[in-house]
Formats: structure tokens, sequence, C-alpha cells
């Protein structure tokens, strides 16, 4: 195998990867915004959360799992000693490599979840701005907690967490991979089932006409709150998958990367549409690379870093979408049930 | 031990100063065009780096270059009004895509004032990252310059925001656009002007709060981000349907923030200033739950109109 084949194998692998854990987020980010009209701008609060609890549970469960000695060594200080001999474990036993990652999502699941209940709270019966509001200030309120209280995440340097793929080896990258790619196709089919459910077309009507929704006796505050747990579950979910694959952690999650621009690719793809949210993401991981790919040749041009054509076009694209395309690539389509596709075969 | 200096009441007092000159804006834009804007954070910084400019390129002193920033933020106001907003209200968009898209401009400038940065870092070799100039001020009687000036703006601006609004024919004109747009168009005012008004107004505010903020802590292409929760709380707190509970709010929180986590921090210990950020969100959650509608749209205030 040559080099080139062997980088763009690499390059793809990790394509899909960022791909799929974007898609768990962005599929979060859909229940909540696309399809219940939610104005979640505080998905970085949830994503985060998931993420620090990967941080602070991953070496702890693996310690317990594979019943090792801590030698009386404290997790920050002995983070990588510990992880380390985590490692020794997960390289020879990929059930129990496995087990560590389920323990993992179902633990920063259920932190999604209160996460969820805790930022929608204040405003949860007021109108939709007042709670976009709230969402956005709690947003990044969780990096003040990973910098200031070290026990948590370690502060700023951050800590590394073991690698639940370390049994594949060398082909630690494909395993990891095809697990994201699977997960984030179950959490597709997940949103795409709870579509077809009467919630997710109680969810709908709110969004379309909150007054003919409430008339028909639904619980508006009490319907948002369901949309904006599931959505932080998986938004939760997503930052851990996220620090399982980087293999750290640092309280460095910003507005802009986990919020900012799942938001565009859900413009970009659709708002509310599911087929959309999948188009949106890869075509966002797609532009995304070809801007960077052409930006390092302005480097040295330019008499500024090129990291801030970044923020200046993606800036750009999220108003050129929202004025000309604001139904994004693949516009919501209203559902087919059964029984409509049977008799309109008929 | 006192439990705080008076120096620490005079800090919190610039910071509320600054604070309601950023948070009146919010609640005006809020009223007028019924957004809770975002872009306010690129307001804060753009003034900020205006004003940079001007004391690094011609030498002025830091706060001749206030109406500079006022003016420059204004105009960049308009262009968001009205080459992003306007479009998306007449399609009678929903306020979540008006908020995006007032998220997107600000996140365009975050890249266009850090390549102006990097720039001015190049051509005039100066610092432009974490900028303090706080060294350049003047003191009087104890208390730095800007304790006076930062003050004295923010009164300025309540007073004049006062008379042009509830003395003037175009405050008229622009309250009436708040009430009832339809309503007022079909009286011959031209809604969209005022909205336009009201925006140079309330970002030129942001603008010169920008302006002073090197002078009271440090200037980063990010000190409008680090400040835009504080800056929707103080909205929230004094009310969004209440033009000047911002002024309220504002002091309310720089206590708070300023005084409240000093005091914390002698009585409990130091690590509880690592926690400050979470202040804004704590005090903005109890008014939340407590009263949504805030300091200004409370019951007792309707006594002192009758």
């Amino acid at each position: 195998m040559n080099a080139l084949f062997e980088g763009i194998i690499l390059f793809a692998l990790e394509l899909f990867a960022y791909i799929a854990i974007y898609l768990v987020v962005n599929e979060g980010l859909n229940i909540q915004l696309g399809i219940t009209g939610v104005t979640q701008f505080g998905l970085v609060f949830s994503v985060s959360g998931g993420a620090f609890t990967a941080g602070y549970l991953a070496t702890r469960l693996g310690v317990w799992i594979f019943r090792i000695n801590t030698g009386g060594l404290d997790f920050i200080s002995g983070n990588i000693v510990l992880t380390s001999e985590v490692d020794t474990f997960t390289q020879s036993q990929p059930l129990n490599g496995f087990a560590l990652l389920l323990l993992i999502i179902f633990a920063a699941g259920v932190v999604g979840a209160v996460l969820g209940i805790i930022s929608s709270l204040p405003a949860i019966n007021l109108r939709s701005d007042y709670l976009g509001i709230t969402l956005l200030a709690f947003g990044e309120i969780l990096n003040t907690f990973g910098t200031a209280y070290t026990p948590l995440i370690g502060g700023p340097p951050g800590i590394i967490v073991p690698d639940v793929w370390a049994w594949a080896g060398a082909n630690r990258f494909v395993a990891a991979t095809l697990t994201l790619m699977v997960l984030a196709a179950m959490a597709y089919l997940y949103i795409e089932y709870v579509l077809r459910t009467p919630l997710g077309r109680t969810f709908r009507a709110i969004r379309d006409n909150e007054i003919a929704a409430q008339s028909l006796g639904k619980n508006l505050p009490r319907c948002r709150l369901e949309a904006i747990v599931i959505g932080s579950v998986l938004a939760a979910i997503g930052g851990a998958l996220f620090v399982l694959y980087a293999g750290s952690v640092t309280p460095s999650f910003t507005r802009y990367t986990w919020t900012f621009i799942p938001w565009l690719m859900l413009l970009l793809g659709g708002l509310g549409s599911n087929v959309g949210t999948l188009v949106g993401t890869a075509t966002w991981f797609t532009i995304y690379d070809l801007i960077l790919y052409y930006k390092y040749a302005l480097q040295g041009v330019l008499p500024f870093d090129v990291v801030w054509l970044n923020y200046l076009l993606l800036g750009i694209i999220v108003m050129l979408i929202l004025i000309f395309r604001p139904q994004g690539i693949i516009p919501e389509k209203p559902l087919r049930t059964g029984r409509e596709a049977k008799s309109s075969k008929q | 031990m006192a439990l705080f200096e008076a120096i620490t009441v005079a800090q919190a007092m610039i910071y509320a100063a600054l604070l309601a000159l950023m948070g009146v804006g919010v609640t005006l834009l809020y009223k007028t065009t019924k957004v809770p804007n975002f872009a306010h954070a690129s307001f804060v910084t753009v003034g900020g780096y205006v004003n940079l400019t001007m004391i690094d390129a011609f030498r002025w002193n830091p706060y001749w270059g206030m109406p500079v920033s006022f003016v420059i933020v204004g105009g960049e106001s308009l262009l968001l009004f009205f080459l992003v907003l306007e479009p998306l209200r007449k399609r009678k968009s929903s306020v979540a895509l008006l908020m995006i898209a007032t998220l997107a401009w600000h996140i365009t400038f975050l890249g266009i004032l850090g390549a102006y940065a990097d720039s001015l870092q190049t051509f005039l070799r100066v610092p432009t990252r974490n900028v303090v100039l706080s060294y350049r001020d003047f003191t009087l009687a104890g208390l730095p310059g800007i304790f006076y000036i930062s003050i004295s703006a923010t009164v300025v601006a309540a007073v004049a925001l006062y008379f042009a609004i509830e003395r003037t024919t175009l405050g008229i004109a622009l309250r009436a656009s708040m009430e009832n747009q339809n309503l007022a168009e079909s009286i011959g005012i031209n809604t969209t002007r005022m909205l336009g008004i009201s925006w140079f107004l309330a970002a030129g505010l942001a603008g010169v709060a920008g302006a002073l903020l090197p002078m009271w802590s440090l200037l980063n292409t990010s000190s409008g981000d680090t400040l835009i929760a504080a800056m929707f709380c103080v909205s929230i707190v004094g009310g969004l349907e209440t033009l000047y509970g911002a002024f309220a709010g504002a002091v309310i929180l720089g206590l708070a923030q300023i005084v409240g986590t000093t005091v914390l921090a002698n009585v409990v210990g130091v690590w509880v200033t690592g926690y400050e950020p979470v202040v804004p969100l704590l005090l903005m959650s109890i008014v939340l739950l407590i009263n949504p509608k805030g300091i200004g749209g409370m019951k007792v205030w309707k006594r002192f109109k009758k």
C-alpha cells in the first residue's frame, strides 16, 4: 500500500468520524430547533456536560471495571499513570472496552438530561425569545466550572481519557470510526422514529402553531421540555464521543464550535428535515475541508492569521443561506404515515 | 478586616456604567425590532478597536475616540439592519432566524476583528491583544478618570435618551413604531427609518462602552463575547419591556458581581473568584423565575406614573 493511498484512507476515516460525532449532536439540535421550534442557543451546555462527564468518569470507570489498584493515586495528578494502566487492559479486552464505552455514553446521557432540565427551567414557561436568551447565557458556563473546579477535569490543561478502541491496535481509527458511524446511524434512526410517533407530531404542531396546539390541549412547556431533554441527551452523548475519539478533554468548548456550527449545518441541510440534517452535516465538512485546503495557500500573503477567514466566511455563508435559501438543501416534507402511503398507491 | 474597600465599589460602579450603556441598547432593540440582538457583542468590540486605532495611529487621548466609536459602530449596525435583518423581516422570518442572523453577524465580525487586530499589530507594531490602557488614565480625588467619565457618559446617555424619546416628535414616532408598527405606518410614520435610528443609537452606545473598556479592564477580540451574557442579564433583570430598567439592572449586576464576589472571597475563600462569571446567570435565572418582567415591569412603578 503506498503512502498516498494510506493518507487518503486516514483522511476519510477522520472525516467520517467527525461527521458521525456531529451528526449525533445535530440530531439533538434538530429535535429541539428544527422539529419543536425551541431556540436552542446553548447547545454547547449539554455538549460540554457530556464531554466533562466522559473526562471525569472514563478513567474511574476503567479502574473499576478492570479492578485496578490505584495505589492511592489521585485521578488528576495520577491521570496519565492510571489512564495508561486502563489502556493496557483495553488493549487485550475488546468487550470490556465496549462496556466502558457504553457506560460512558449512558452516564453522559443522564447528565445531558439533567443539564437540559436545569438550563431550560428558568424560562420554559415564557416566550421563545426569553428561552433563547437564557439558553445562550447558560452555554459556556460549564467551561467556567471546568476551569475553576480542578477535580472535575484538571482545570485548563485538561486530562487524557482511556482509549476504548485500544484493542484494535494499528486499526484503532478504523474501529473508532465504524463504532461512531453505527452510533450516529442509531441517533438518526431514533429521531426518524420519534418523528413518526404522536410525540413527534405534537412537537411539529407546537412549532407550526403554538395557539392551535394549545387549543387541542397540548401542554406547551412540557412538550418543549421533553424536546430539550431528548436533544440534550443526544448532544451530551455527542460531546462524550468527541472526547473518547480525541483521547483528551479540556474546558474549552466554545459557543462557536458547538452551537453556531451545528446551527449552520442544520440551516444548510434544511431545518426540521431529518435527511437534511445528515446532508447538511456532510456538506458542511466537505466545504470546511476545501476552505482549509485553500486557506493555507494564502498564509504569508495576508498580514493576518488565516484562522480569521473561517469566522468571516462561515458567518457570511449563514447570512446568505438565511436570505437566499432559508429552507436549506433538502426542505422538510410532510411525513407520510403507513396508512397514507398505502391509500395514495391505490 | 473590612469585607470590601471603597475602590471595589468604585470598580463596581464603573462596570455598572459600562453595562448600562450596553444593556440599554439590547432592551431598545428588543423593543423596536423584537429581536434579542447577539451582535451587540461585536458592537462593543468594534467600538473598542476603533478607539484603539485612534489612540495608536493618531496618538489620541483614550477618551477622544468615544464619538468616533459611536458613529462607526452606529454605521456597522445600520449595515446589519439594512443588509441582513430587513430582507429577513420583509419575508416574515421567525425570531429564531433573526437571532441566528445577528449571531452570524457577530461571528463574521469576530473574523474581521481578528484579521484587523493582526494587521494593526503588523503595520503599527503595537500590541492589539489583551490591551490595558488604564496607565494612561488621569486621577482625580484618588479615583481613576474612568470612574467619572463612564458614569457621566451613562448619565448623559440616560438623560438624552429620556428627552429624545419622551419629549420630541421623533421620539413619539419611535414609540409609535414600537407599540404597533402597522398602525404607525398607516399614519405616515416611516417605521423602517425609525428602526434604523434605534439601531444607530443602541449600537453607538455599545460602541462607546467598548471604547471605554480598556480603561477599566482589558480589550480583546473576544471582549464582547465574554460580556454578552452580562448584557442580556442587565436587560432581563431591568425588564425587557422598559427602557430605563436596564440602568437599574446594570447597577444591581455590577454590585452583585464585583462587590458580591469580593465579599464572598473574603468570607469563604479566594477560590470563589473563579466562579464570578456565574453571577449574571444566577441573577437572570432568579429574576426569570420570580418575575419575568424584571424590575421595570413591576407593578410598583405604575403607581408613580399616576
